[in-house]
C-alpha cells in the first residue's frame, strides 16, 4: 500500500457533517472552530476532528455527531463550541441544550439512534453516511469498502455476480426501475464493434428540484459508486467507466476526484486491479446543467459532445450507447447498491422491500415537514410512516394534504392515499412514480393547482424542444394553468388540459416528455374541484394564487393590536391602502394589484385574505 | 421475414423494416412531417404514431423509426392514435402557421385551425431537423444545429456567425419541406440567381438537356462526396446501383485509318465586356442561359421568368456581343442574328413583353431566315440599329428606376437612346474552343488568323486538313449553324468513307530521304519537320523519315548541315544538273 494508514487512536472522533446542506449552515467554521478549542485544551492527540459526508438530518445542519457513544448535536453555531467542548469533551458532561428535540416534546432525545428520523431507517446506500471522511479512502475500507469489488474479481465469474444482482431483485433507482440484472445480462451478451470494448456509465445527473440523493451519495460514500462500478464492469465486460455528474455539484466532483486518485494508487483502478488482470479505469464528466442530460440517451449524445437531446429507443444503450459501444449505464444509487448485494448475498439484499421492489430507497424528503432531510426505508414502507415517523409530522399543526413523488415528473399523491406502501407499482398505479425519489410534501396552504403550474414551468424551461408535444405541448399546457391561476381559466380549459396531457403522455419521445404531465394529471384526478373552484369562482382556496385573492384590513385587529402601524400603507407600491398612523387602514379594492405585500408585512394579522 | 398486420391486413416483409415502410407496401399512408428516406430517422414531429400491440403491451409508436416485429398488430388510424397525432399537428400548426406541409395534414385531419395561440403567422420552420441531418449525415459539413431549447429551440450555425464549416451546398434548403430555408439565407455564402436557376443544378447531371448518350456523370469539382467523403445520396436513391465513386478516367488507345475533327466552339466571355454588366446584374444573361430558361425542361418549366421570380414587361437582345468587334473578335458569328430571332420569337410567344434587338447589321442569309425576320418585324418586335454602348441600372428618370437601361446610338436615326428593359439577352458569339491549340498540335493541322482550325483548300477541300485523313467537321473550323455543320459533317463522313473504302492511299512523289552513311544524328531535322515525319532511330544513331507522314516541304534537306537529308528529285545534283541545263541553253 503506498500509504501507511495512521495506527494513531484518539479518545473522540468528532463527525461534523460536511454534506451540502451543512456547509451552506458553515460547518467548515464549525470545524475549524472545534479544532481550534480542542487544541486549547491540549487535547489534539485525544479528539480528532472528522468532517463527514451528509449525515442526512439536513434540516438541523449543522450537525455533529460524537462517536463513541453516538451523542447528536445539531443546529450548532461557532459560538456553542468552546461551552461545547470544555464541557462534554474535557468534562464529559453532555449539553443537552444542544441536543434535538422533537416538536411537541419536551426532552431532548442525545442519541443519534434513538431519533425517530434515523430509528426507522435501513441504511444500504448510505451506509457510510456521517461514519467516514469521504476524502479517505482508508476509511471506506475500514468500512468494508471494496471488499465486494475483491470478492467479484478474485472469486466470482461475470454470470454469478449477474445472477447475485439479478436474485437480489434490484430495480434501477434513476426512476423506471428497470431491473438491473436483466440490463447487466444485455450488455454482456451484446458485442462490441471494431473492438471498442464497452462502457460503463454512472448517472450523476442529479436535476430534480429539491432532489439531492445521488449528491449525498456521492459526497458522503464516492468510493461505493466506485466500487459498484468496477462490479459491474467485471460481470459485463467493461472496459472504460464514466461517471457523469452535475458541474452544479462542485464537492461531489471534487470528492470523486481525490477518491478516484486514491483508489488509483491503491491498485484499486487501472491496470490490473488487486493483481486480479482485470484492468478498468473510471474518468469524471461534468454535465452542463440540462435537465434531460439525465436521460440516458441525451446523457450519452452529452459525453459524446453532441447536443444533450435524447434519441428513439430501440436500440438501447446496452446495444448501442457511448460510441455506439455496448454501455451499461446505471444511476448512483443503484451503484450504491451493487458492492451490498455482491458482498452479503442476494438472499439477505432481497428479505428486505416488497414483492416487486426489493431492497432500499432513498428519499429526499423536503417542503412543509418538521425533518426535512435524506432518508433511506426499505420498500413498501407506507407515506405515513415517512411523513409523520421519520419526517415528524406537518410544521405548525396543519393538516397534510399531498405528497409529490418523483421529481417533476411525478404525480401528486392525496391524503387518502397516505396509508399507500411505497414500491414502484404501487407510485405508478397511482399517478405518480418513483423517480430517482424525490418527495415534497403539501400542507394545507398548498394550491394544487399552483403545483402543478410549478412542477410544469420546470419541465417545460427543461425540455430540450426535439419532439413536438414536449415541446409545444408543455408550454401550451404551462399557458393553460396559468390563465387558471390568475383567474382567466374557461369551462372548456380543463377538457383541453386533459385531453392535451393524455397526448403528451402519450406521444413524446423520451420519459421527459411522457411525464411531465403527471402533476397535471394527478392534481386533475385528485383535487379537480379545486381547479373547478379557480375557473368557477375565480377563487384560490388556499389562497396562493394571488390574482385571486381579496385582501382585506379587520378594522379591530389593526387598531387594537397594531395601533395603526402604517407598515401595510409604506409597503403597498400601488397606493392602495388608505388610513394613518394610528388610526384604522383599509383597502381600495380598485386599485389593489393583490401583490400580497401587506399581508406579508403586517404583524397583526390585521390583513385578511379571501 | 416478419409477418405483421396492419390495420388488419397481414403483411409480410424483411427483419429491420419499419412499420412505415411496411405500411407503405401495403398502400396504407401514415402521414409524416421530419421523415425523410435517405437520413436517419428522427422520430421527433411525432406526426406518425400509430398504435402497436406486441407482446401484450398497447403503445404508441412512432412508425418512421420503430422496426416491425413478429405478430405486432399495428392500428394506424385508432382513436388513440389519431388523437396523439391530431394533437401534434395541432400544435406544429400554431407553431408554424405558414408550413404548407403541417397546413395539408391538418386539412386531411380535418382541423381546419389550431386552438392555440400563434405566435408568428408567418413562422415556417417545424423544428424537424431533416436540415441538420442532411448537412450531417449526407453532406458532412456538420454546419448547422439546433440551439438553445424548449420553445426557444431553433436551427442555427455555431453562434450564429456565418460558419467555416458550410460549403454552400444549399442542400439544407433543398431537404426543408417547409421553405423555411432559403438559400440566400446562408449569411456569407449567398447563392446568386443566374447560379441557382440557370447554371448547373446539380454535381451529378446530364452534360446538357440534349445529350448523347443521355447518361448522367458526377462533376467532381461540385459534387459534396468528393469534398467531404460523405453524401453518396445518389447511389441511396439507386435502385439499379449504377453509380460508382470510384471510376477513374482512363486513356484508351485506339488505332483508326482517318480522323474528323469536331472539338466544337466555346461561347464567347460576355464578363469581358463589362459595359454589358454581365454577372453584376441577375437580369442580364447570355443566349446559352436564356436557351436554359427558356426549355420546357428547364428550371422554370419554360416560363420567362426574372432573378425575382416576375415575369419581364421589355426585353432587349443585343446582337453581336464579341463578334464583329475588332476589340474582340472581327468576324461575324454567323448564327447569333437568327437565334435572336427565335429568341425574340419565343418571348413574343411566352410573354406580353416588348421585345427591342439591337443589331449592327441583320444577317439571313439562309434558306427561308429572311422571311422569319419579315415575320418578327410584323409580329412587333422593336429593331434598332447600332451597336448597344452600355447597360445599366442608373436611372435618368422615375420610370427607369428598377430597371436596365440599354445605352445605344440608333444610327438610323442618329441619336443616343436609352431603352429600360428588365431582362437583356446578350447574343454572345462564338470563338474557338479553350483547347483548340493543344488539339492542332496533337493532330498537326495549322489554324486559320482567327484561331478556328485551318482546311486544306477554302473551295475544293474545306473539310479536309494539311494532314492526309485528318478531316474537319462544324464551328471547329468556322462559325456555322446546324445546317451547315450538319452539311459539312456529311461531307467529312464520305471522306473519310472514301479513304476506308479504298484501303490505300497514294504517297506523296515527292518525300525526303536520309543518307544514313552521312547522317551524323544530330537530329536538327527532327525538331524541323512540321508533320513530324522524321523520328531518330537510338540504335542505329541516325534520323529516318517516314514516308507516309512527309509532305516533302524541303525543310530538312535545306537545314541538313551534313547534307544528308535529301528531297527525292530534288537532291542538290539534280538541281544543279537543271541549272547547268537552263544555262547550256
Amino acid at each position: 500500500m503506498a500509504e501507511k494508514v495512521k495506527d494513531k487512536t484518539f479518545r473522540i472522533h468528532l463527525m461534523v457533517c460536511a454534506g451540502t446542506g451543512c456547509v451552506s449552515n458553515h460547518s467548515f467554521e464549525i470545524k475549524e472552530a472545534l479544532e481550534k478549542e480542542v487544541k486549547k485544551h491540549g487535547m489534539e492527540d485525544e479528539v480528532l476532528v472528522v468532517s463527514t459526508g451528509c449525515n442526512g438530518f439536513c434540516e438541523r445542519g449543522p450537525l455533529l455527531v460524537v462517536q463513541p457513544g453516538n451523542i447528536f448535536y445539531q443546529q450548532l453555531t461557532v459560538k456553542d463550541i468552546p461551552h461545547l467542548v470544555e464541557e462534554h469533551f474535557l468534562k464529559g458532561r453532555p449539553v443537552s441544550r444542544l441536543m434535538y428535540t422533537p416538536p411537541r416534546e419536551k426532552r431532548p432525545i442525545p442519541v443519534l439512534n434513538d431519533i425517530d428520523f434515523f430509528k426507522k431507517q435501513v441504511l444500504i446506500a448510505l451506509r457510510n453516511r456521517g461514519l467516514i471522511d469521504p476524502e479517505k479512502i482508508e476509511e471506506s475500507i475500514a468500512r468494508d469498502g471494496y471488499k465486494a469489488m475483491a470478492k467479484a474479481l478474485t472469486e466470482m465469474t461475470p454470470a454469478q455476480i449477474i445472477k447475485e444482482v439479478t436474485l437480489s431483485g434490484l430495480r434501477g433507482r434513476g426512476g423506471a426501475g428497470f431491473p438491473t440484472g436483466l440490463k447487466w445480462e444485455m450488455v454482456r451478451g451484446a458485442k462490441s464493434t471494431n473492438g471498442g470494448g464497452k462502457f460503463v456509465i454512472c448517472n450523476g445527473d442529479e436535476g430534480d428540484p429539491g432532489a439531492f440523493m445521488d449528491r449525498s451519495i456521492l459526497e458522503a460514500d464516492p468510493h461505493a459508486v466506485i466500487e459498484g462500478m468496477v462490479i459491474g464492469a467485471k460481470a459485463v465486460g467493461g472496459t472504460e467507466g464514466v461517471l457523469y455528474v452535475r458541474n452544479e455539484y462542485p464537492l461531489a466532483v471534487k470528492r470523486l476526484m481525490v477518491a478516484l486518485d486514491q483508489a488509483r494508487r491503491l491498485g484499486l483502478l487501472g491496470e490490473n486491479i488487486l493483481g486480479s488482470g482485470f484492468s478498468f479505469d473510471i474518468k469524471v464528466h461534468r454535465g452542463a446543467g440540462a435537465f434531460v442530460c439525465g436521460e440516458e440517451t441525451a446523457l450519452i449524445a452529452s459525453i459524446e459532445g453532441r447536443l444533450g437531446e435524447p434519441r428513439p429507443r430501440p436500440p438501447y444503450p446496452a446495444q448501442s450507447g457511448l460510441h455506439g459501444q455496448p454501455t451499461l449505464i446505471n444511476n448512483v444509487e443503484t451503484w450504491a447498491n451493487v458492492p451490498v448485494i455482491v458482498d452479503r448475498g442476494a438472499k439477505w439484499y432481497s428479505s428486505i422491500g416488497t414483492e416487486t421492489s426489493k431492497g432500499t430507497k432513498v428519499f429526499s424528503v423536503v417542503g412543509k415537514i418538521n425533518n426535512t432531510g435524506l432518508v433511506e426505508v426499505p420498500m413498501g414502507i407506507t407515506l405515513r410512516e415517512i411523513i409523520y415517523g421519520i419526517g415528524g409530522g406537518i410544521p405548525g399543526g396543519k393538516q397534510f394534504k399531498a405528497v409529490q413523488t418523483g421529481g417533476p415528473s411525478g404525480g401528486c399523491i392525496p391524503k387518502e392515499m397516505i396509508d399507500l406502501p411505497i414500491d414502484y407499482e404501487s407510485l405508478t398505479k397511482a399517478g405518480s412514480m418513483m423517480g430517482s425519489g424525490g418527495m415534497v410534501i403539501m400542507d394545507e396552504d398548498t394550491c394544487m393547482v399552483d403545483i402543478a403550474r410549478y412542477f410544469l414551468s420546470f419541465t417545460q424551461e427543461e425540455s430540450c424542444g426535439k419532439c413536438t408535444p414536449c415541446r409545444e405541448g408543455t408550454k401550451i399546457m404551462l399557458d393553460i394553468l396559468t390563465r387558471i391561476t390568475e383567474g382567466r381559466g374557461t369551462a372548456q380549459d380543463l377538457t383541453l388540459l386533459e385531453d392535451m396531457a393524455n397526448a403528451v403522455k402519450d406521444s413524446a419521445l423520451c420519459g421527459l416528455g411522457k411525464t411531465a404531465p403527471n402533476p397535471v394529471l394527478t392534481t386533475l384526478r385528485y383535487f379537480r374541484d379545486e381547479y373547478e373552484t379557480h375557473i368557477r369562482d375565480k377563487k384560490c382556496p388556499a389562497h396562493v394564487c394571488r390574482q385571486l385573492n381579496t385582501y382585506t384590513i379587520d378594522p379591530q385587529a389593526c387598531l387594537e393590536a397594531g395601533r395603526g402601524c402604517d407598515v401595510c400603507r409604506r409597503n403597498c407600491s400601488s397606493e392602495a391602502i388608505r388610513g394613518e398612523k394610528n388610526t384604522v387602514h383599509s383597502i381600495t379594492q380598485e386599485k389593489c394589484i393583490k401583490c400580497g405585500v401587506c399581508f406579508d408585512v403586517c404583524q397583526f394579522h390585521a390583513v385578511k385574505v379571501k | 421475414m416478419i409477418t405483421l398486420t396492419i390495420d388488419g391486413k397481414k403483411i409480410e416483409v424483411e427483419e429491420g423494416a419499419t412499420i412505415l415502410q411496411a405500411a407503405k407496401k401495403l398502400d396504407i399512408k401514415i402521414p409524416t412531417l421530419c421523415y425523410h428516406p435517405v437520413v436517419e430517422p428522427y422520430a421527433a414531429c411525432r406526426v406518425c404514431m400509430v398504435e402497436s400491440s406486441h407482446r401484450g403491451r398497447t403503445e404508441l409508436v412512432t412508425a418512421c423509426n420503430t422496426k416491425v416485429a413478429e405478430g405486432m398488430d399495428i392500428q394506424t388510424s385508432s382513436q388513440r392514435a389519431l388523437n396523439a397525432r391530431k394533437m401534434n399537428v395541432e400544435m406544429l400548426l400554431a407553431r408554424a402557421p405558414a408550413a404548407e406541409p403541417v397546413r395539408d395534414i391538418a386539412r386531411s385531419l380535418g382541423i381546419t385551425h389550431s386552438r392555440f395561440p400563434v405566435k408568428d403567422p408567418e413562422e415556417k420552420c417545424i423544428l424537424c431537423g431533416l436540415c441538420i441531418r442532411t448537412c450531417g449525415e449526407i453532406v458532412g459539413a456538420y454546419a448547422i444545429s439546433f440551439t438553445e431549447r424548449g420553445t426557444e429551440r431553433q436551427v442555427s450555425t455555431p453562434f450564429g456567425e456565418p460558419s467555416e464549416a458550410c460549403i454552400g451546398c444549399t442542400a439544407c434548403a433543398y431537404f426543408c419541406p417547409t421553405g423555411a430555408i432559403v438559400a440566400e439565407d446562408l449569411r456569407g455564402r449567398k447563392v446568386i440567381h443566374d447560379e441557382l436557376l440557370l447554371g448547373p443544378t446539380t454535381a451529378i447531371r446530364v452534360p446538357t438537356r440534349q445529350a448523347v448518350p443521355m447518361v448522367p456523370y458526377i462533376d467532381q469539382e461540385a459534387c459534396i462526396h468528393f469534398k467531404t467523403g460523405e453524401c453518396r445520396i445518389c447511389a441511396k436513391v439507386c435502385d439499379r446501383e449504377a453509380v460508382k465513386y470510384d471510376m477513374q478516367d482512363e486513356v484508351v488507345d485506339l488505332e483508326v485509318g482517318s480522323i474528323i475533327l469536331a472539338s466544337g466552339f466555346k461561347s464567347f466571355d460576355a464578363r469581358r465586356i463589362p459595359a454589358y454588366g454581365y454577372g453584376r446584374y441577375p437580369n442580364i444573361i447570355t443566349a446559352l442561359e436564356f436557351e436554359h430558361l427558356v426549355n420546357a425542361s428547364g428550371p422554370t418549366g419554360g416560363k420567362i421568368k426574372l432573378a425575382d421570380g416576375g415575369e419581364p414587361k421589355a426585353v432587349g437582345i443585343v446582337h453581336c456581343v464579341g463578334s464583329r468587334d475588332e476589340n474582340y473578335n472581327e468576324y461575324c458569328s454567323r448564327v447569333c442574328c437568327m437565334y435572336s430571332l427565335k429568341f425574340a420569337h419565343l418571348i413574343k410567344e411566352k410573354t406580353k413583353a416588348a421585345i427591342y434587338d439591337f443589331y449592327i447589321d441583320m444577317r439571313c442569309f439562309g434558306k427561308g431566315y429572311e422571311e422569319f425576320y419579315h415575320r418578327l418585324l410584323e409580329e412587333g418586335a422593336k429593331f434598332i440599329r447600332g451597336r448597344v454602348s452600355e447597360i445599366t441600372d442608373f436611372a435618368a428618370s422615375k420610370e427607369e428606376e428598377g430597371r436596365l437601361i440599354i445605352r445605344v446610338e440608333d444610327t438610323l436615326l442618329g441619336i443616343v437612346r436609352r431603352i429600360p428593359v428588365d431582362m437583356a439577352i446578350l447574343a454572345t458569339g462564338l470563338e474557338p474552343s479553350l483547347d483548340h491549340k493543344q488539339i492542332a498540335k496533337t493532330f498537326n493541322i495549322s489554324c486559320s488568323q482567327d484561331s478556328f482550325f485551318l482546311e486544306r483548300h477554302p473551295k475544293l477541300a474545306p473539310m479536309s486538313t494539311f494532314s492526309d485523313g485528318i478531316f474537319l467537321a462544324g464551328t471547329c473550323q468556322a462559325p456555322r449553324d446546324i445546317p451547315d455543320t450538319v452539311a459539312q459533317a456529311g461531307g467529312a463522313a464520305a471522306e473519310a468513307l472514301a479513304l476506308a473504302d479504298k484501303g490505300t492511299f497514294a504517297l506523296e512523289p515527292i518525300t525526303a530521304e536520309i543518307d544514313k552513311d552521312l547522317c551524323a544524328g544530330c537530329q536538327m531535322c527532327v525538331g524541323l519537320c512540321p508533320f513530324t515525319a522524321i523520328t531518330y532511330d537510338k540504335e542505329k544513331g541516325i534520323s529516318v523519315v517516314n514516308d507516309a507522314l512527309c509532305k516533302g516541304c524541303g525543310t530538312c534537306a535545306a537545314a541538313c548541315p551534313s547534307g544528308a537529308a535529301q528531297q527525292k528529285h530534288f537532291r542538290d545534283q539534280q538541281i544543279f544538273a537543271e541549272i547547268e541545263g537552263i544555262l547550256l541553253v
